[in-house]
């Protein structure tokens, strides 16, 4: 079979926040550009944080470079991706154990530095505001922190992306570089690169390559035999079962574990670790860490020990370690730009990492910027008077979809109680976006994402795709799907008719079929709630494991051997606790 | 009045206990937080459906027992022996038919049969509501697997799809709800409620009728009345001239609640046996290796309550009996009574969900002896006067072995059958 054969100016690697980013900016420019993912978007570190949109306060004293950077793209974001923000506000709070440091002077002095807006509040008036918090606290600071959903913003982007006439295609992953040797040394001109859906090869030649892959990226650059060090830096979230706090919670002092709290739509989350891994995929979550959050989150909120935890999850930071940093406590937060034509004589290539993602922006502004001077330059930056979402100008709001469903009387609908999932955003998820496993709708919409974990909607869901699959010959297509992201969010929303999108016939392919979708599910999920099952979220998983052992028979289906290439990625990644041994 | 024996839990296993108490001439009093996992499950009688690790359905459950316990040396089983299981089955369903919800075997009836889960894959199961039985999937008939648009706890197709790739020939269509009721919102007890009026389920048969083709039997969630089930089924069958059979759905069970419902009535009306929900055991007294009373948390004030005897049927980590803490350790809720489950958190799980082997977390539990009254690691009693029964039991994991209800009336029917009163 001959290899297909695709061109543009620009590839990006990478469908994380940086990636699309990178995509949606030079799209507005006017740069042809396609964007490959070897999974759905937002897969990696992009959909595995805490949810904090930053003011900058956190990095005001350690690395005021960033703290500006991250006032200023806060600014930005409420204006360009306002429904997937929450504007809760912050706190930063002093508790007594960090009552005799000098931090919180420090702090006060770094946010007018950096123009980061900070006002001391008395602490009873931040306990009338938040009645769980610690009564002990002596200062707090409110700052304007944020909640960011990340799924929706990667999504968002991605659609204004393609909306500019870019081309994203996921769960293709890039196999290797090809590089020529023109006149002045080694180019890289092509990317070979594998389709997991249509398991196919594709050569994308492109005039640059920018490498997005976050904490992936020192693999792709050594496809071009660059050498860029990251060092992966593994942090752990946990969400609780219900919204402890309305407003971000963050510890003032040097920046450290479990130090903060973020109300996330009906959760709160509480991070994080910083722990140097060998792998970016190593995701496993040890039982001291959970232990520490369970601790740490007690001094911001008594009574957090007792807190339903519902899952534990990882990511990993892109640290970019500079060639000239002596250790890995040196490595910025900043963003790097690396232009591997003056940096290794490599031409053709760019890399883009580190930094966080509240600077997605910024960074792909900067990088689309250095693709104009290695292209020829185009229209000016766009990114920061256009907004991705124009028909959804404000900010979100926790009640939006309960109002939805009270306002269209939807409770028929719910597929999934939980998150308020009704079957409609189902329906519209499968039919505009590229689908292919429920984890993917889970980003999407999500599902199981809530107390139950998926033990009602992940039969249901499959029950739904398949009369979709069987109704309208209707598979996932990640090619031609309209992708109409903005309004999966919405349970309001009509489903639009099935007639108006392209119907393909892969329904032969195992990705399809709706027992693996089921098992994959549930494994997916059950990695997630290994680390934290005890007291009534274990009383809950019995309740999953009768559903699914009992009374569906879940684990005797057909083809119980089937896998797909998505499969492994549950099952490697599931990891058990090892013993605890906080004193209580 | 003090009674004799005081009941905690209301599950399978409690209920039962209550029933057999009252037939011996005891004055039994039955106290639980809520109703047991019988309003979740799929309303069948599971005996012993898989060993542990083998992937095939067990066809002979009580041959297959000296299999188990070569495993499992002190699942509870054991410490019946089958000759009291079979008992306490027959038992079971000698009651439920004279309560007139009967239930039944496969054609078989010292084996297993094979009932299509709402996915289609095949559970092995021992005893089932005579309205499931037609489901039999050693039988040939094609399937017409009924779907209401609309419902979202059942999905025809995907059954169906399941049922065909098993070799099964199976098809399925989908009726309007608004045939069985106009309200939108509805779980599966809504629509069994709607279906026990005689004009809806008529109704649904007619509309139903014109689908069917000759030869076929006929598969409906489990939504075909509440109180006049069997009257509806009844009614099914004969205005469609074909075999009828229910399919559990998601919770709440149907069938579940119906046998809940069916007990209740027949111990507080029949058997004068008090049955009080809403009633959590925060702390107990004993003396001399004898409980003498509990004392309860409710609505008013907390109430003592005394007896001769205990019998804890209050459901492992399910039901409650059994929880735990972020530090990974495991304790019963009432009696705290000693776990064999290994008070390290890292030992709980394995990484697979499905792993065939279950986690071990699930199969530890109290150990007893062949009384049922709880013992300590060196076999010692713990408590004269306390037995247990139901899903409490070291060595069993009823959930991956599917003997969750095997193992309730087995064991509450040896619990209470052993007790000696001065």
């Amino acid at each position: 079979m001959p290899m297909r054969n695709l061109h543009t100016e620009i590839l990006v690697i990478g469908g994380g926040v940086t990636g699309v980013g990178v995509a949606w900016d030079a799209a507005l420019r006017g740069f042809d550009v396609i964007l490959v993912e070897r999974r759905d978007l937002a897969h990696g570190t992009s959909g595995r944080f805490h949810g904090l949109l930053h003011s900058g306060g956190r990095y005001v004293v350690k690395d005021p470079v960033s703290a500006r950077e991250c006032i200023h793209e806060n600014r930005i974001l409420r204006h360009t991706h306002a429904p997937c923000i929450e504007d809760t506000g912050g706190f930063f709070v002093v508790t007594p154990e960090d009552a005799q440091s000098d931090y919180p002077d420090r702090f006060v002095q770094a946010c007018a530095q950096t123009g980061v807006p900070c006002e001391e509040i008395p602490p009873a008036q931040a306990l009338r505001e938040e009645p769980r918090l610690n009564p002990a606290i002596s200062r707090v600071f409110r700052v304007p922190d944020a909640s960011i959903d990340g799924f929706q913003l990667v999504h968002l982007t991605a659609q204004a992306a393609r909306e500019a006439g870019a081309r994203i295609f996921t769960y293709h992953s890039v196999q290797d570089l090809v590089l020529t040797q023109d006149g002045g040394g080694p180019r890289v001109v092509a990317a070979r690169v594998h389709d997991t859906v249509g398991d196919e090869t594709l050569l994308i030649h492109a005039d640059l390559i920018i490498n997005a892959a976050g904490a992936w990226s020192g693999r792709i650059a050594g496809m071009a035999g660059c050498q860029v060090e990251i060092v992966p830096g593994k942090g752990i979230m946990m969400a609780t079962a219900h919204r402890l706090v309305n407003t971000v919670i963050n510890r003032c002092k040097w920046p450290s574990d479990g130090d903060i709290l973020v109300p996330a739509h009906t959760v709160s989350i509480i991070g994080t670790t910083d722990t140097p891994v060998a792998d970016p995929e190593d995701l496993r979550i040890e039982a001291w860490e959970v232990a520490k959050m369970m601790e740490e989150g007690e001094k911001l909120i008594p009574g957090f020990r007792h807190a339903r935890i519902l899952r534990a999850w990882a990511g990993v930071r892109p640290l970019y370690k500079a060639k000239e940093a002596a250790s890995d406590r040196d490595i910025s937060r900043q963003f790097a730009l690396l232009n591997h034509r003056t940096r290794d004589g490599v031409a053709g290539l760019i890399t883009i990492t580190g930094g966080k993602l509240t600077t997605f922006r910024l960074m792909a502004e900067k990088t689309v910027d250095l693709a104009a001077q290695e292209l020829g330059p185009r229209r000016a930056c766009a990114t920061a008077s256009t907004p991705v979402a124009p028909s959804q100008k404000d900010l979100y709001w926790l009640g939006h979809r309960l109002r939805e469903v009270e306002d269209h009387h939807l409770q028929h609908e719910l597929i999934c109680e939980c998150e308020l999932v009704t079957r409609g955003m189902l329906e519209q998820a499968v039919r505009n976006n590229p689908t292919v496993t429920l984890d993917d709708l889970r980003r999407d919409v999500r599902l199981g994402m809530g107390p139950c974990q998926g033990g009602f909607c992940t039969y249901r869901a499959v029950g739904v795709i398949h009369e979709l699959q069987t109704g309208e010959g209707l598979v996932p297509d990640t090619e031609n799907a309209p992708w109409q992201v903005d309004r999966l969010t919405s349970p309001g929303q009509t489903p639009s008719s099935p007639t108006s999108f392209p119907r393909q016939a892969h329904t032969t392919s195992p990705l399809y079929n709706p027992n693996l979708l089921l098992r994959d599910f549930l494994q997916e999920r059950w990695k997630g709630v290994i680390p934290i099952l005890w007291g009534q979220q274990l009383k809950q998983e019995q309740l999953d494991r009768l559903i699914y052992l009992t009374l569906l028979n879940a684990d005797h289906l057909p083809d119980p051997h089937l896998k797909s290439p998505l499969t492994d990625f549950y099952h490697a990644t599931a990891s058990l606790a090892t013993p605890s041994s906080d004193p209580d | 009045m003090p009674s004799d024996l005081l009941i905690i839990g209301a599950g399978l296993a409690g209920l039962m206990a209550g029933i057999h108490a009252a037939q011996q001439g005891l004055r039994p009093r039955i106290i639980a937080t809520g109703f047991g996992a019988t309003h979740w499950t799929a309303g069948t009688i599971d005996v012993l459906g898989y060993l542990p690790g083998d992937p095939e359905p067990v066809h002979h459950p009580f041959q297959a027992v000296p299999q188990l316990l070569a495993q499992r040396p002190q699942h509870p089983y054991g410490l019946v022996g089958v000759p009291a299981l079979r008992r306490a089955l027959q038992h079971f369903q000698e009651l439920t038919t004279t309560l007139g919800l009967p239930y039944g075997g496969g054609r078989n009836p010292h084996t297993n049969f094979l009932l299509p889960s709402p996915l289609g894959a095949p559970r092995p199961t021992f005893l089932a509501p005579v309205a499931q039985r037609a489901g039999d999937m050693t039988r040939e008939e094609p399937y017409l697997i009924v779907g209401f648009r609309g419902m979202r706890d059942f999905y025809p197709t995907l059954m169906a799809e399941n049922l065909t790739r098993q070799g099964h020939e199976a098809r399925a269509i989908f009726l309007p709800l608004d045939l069985i009721t106009p309200q939108q919102d509805n779980t599966p007890l809504h629509l069994a409620r709607a279906l026990d009026r005689e004009a809806v389920a008529m109704r649904l048969a007619q509309a139903l009728k014109s689908h069917i083709q000759p030869g076929e039997r006929v598969g409906l969630p489990a939504i075909l009345g509440l109180e006049r089930h069997q009257q509806v089924w009844g009614l099914m069958q004969e205005i469609l001239a074909a075999p009828i059979f229910e399919i559990p759905t998601l919770p709440p069970s149907v069938p579940g609640i119906r046998l809940t419902r069916a007990l209740r009535r027949h111990l507080e009306r029949d058997l004068q046996v008090p049955v009080d929900l809403g009633m959590t055991v925060m702390d107990f007294h004993a003396q001399a290796a004898r409980v003498q009373w509990v004392r309860t948390r409710a609505s008013a004030r907390p109430l003592k309550h005394r007896a001769q005897a205990f019998l804890l049927a209050t459901g492992g980590f399910l039901g409650g009996g059994f929880t735990s803490d972020t530090r990974g350790r495991a304790w019963e809720t009432v009696f705290h009574l000693p776990l064999t489950i290994p008070q390290d958190r890292g030992q709980w799980f394995r990484p697979d969900f499905l792993a065939a082997e279950g986690h071990p977390i699930f199969r530890g539990g109290l150990r007893a002896d062949a009384e049922m009254r709880p013992v300590d690691t060196t076999g010692r009693v713990v408590y004269e006067n306390v037995r247990l029964a139901g899903d409490l039991f070291t060595d069993s994991d009823p959930l991956a072995e599917r003997s969750l209800e095997g193992v309730a009336l087995a064991t509450a029917w040896v619990a209470v059958h052993g007790l000696k009163f001065a």
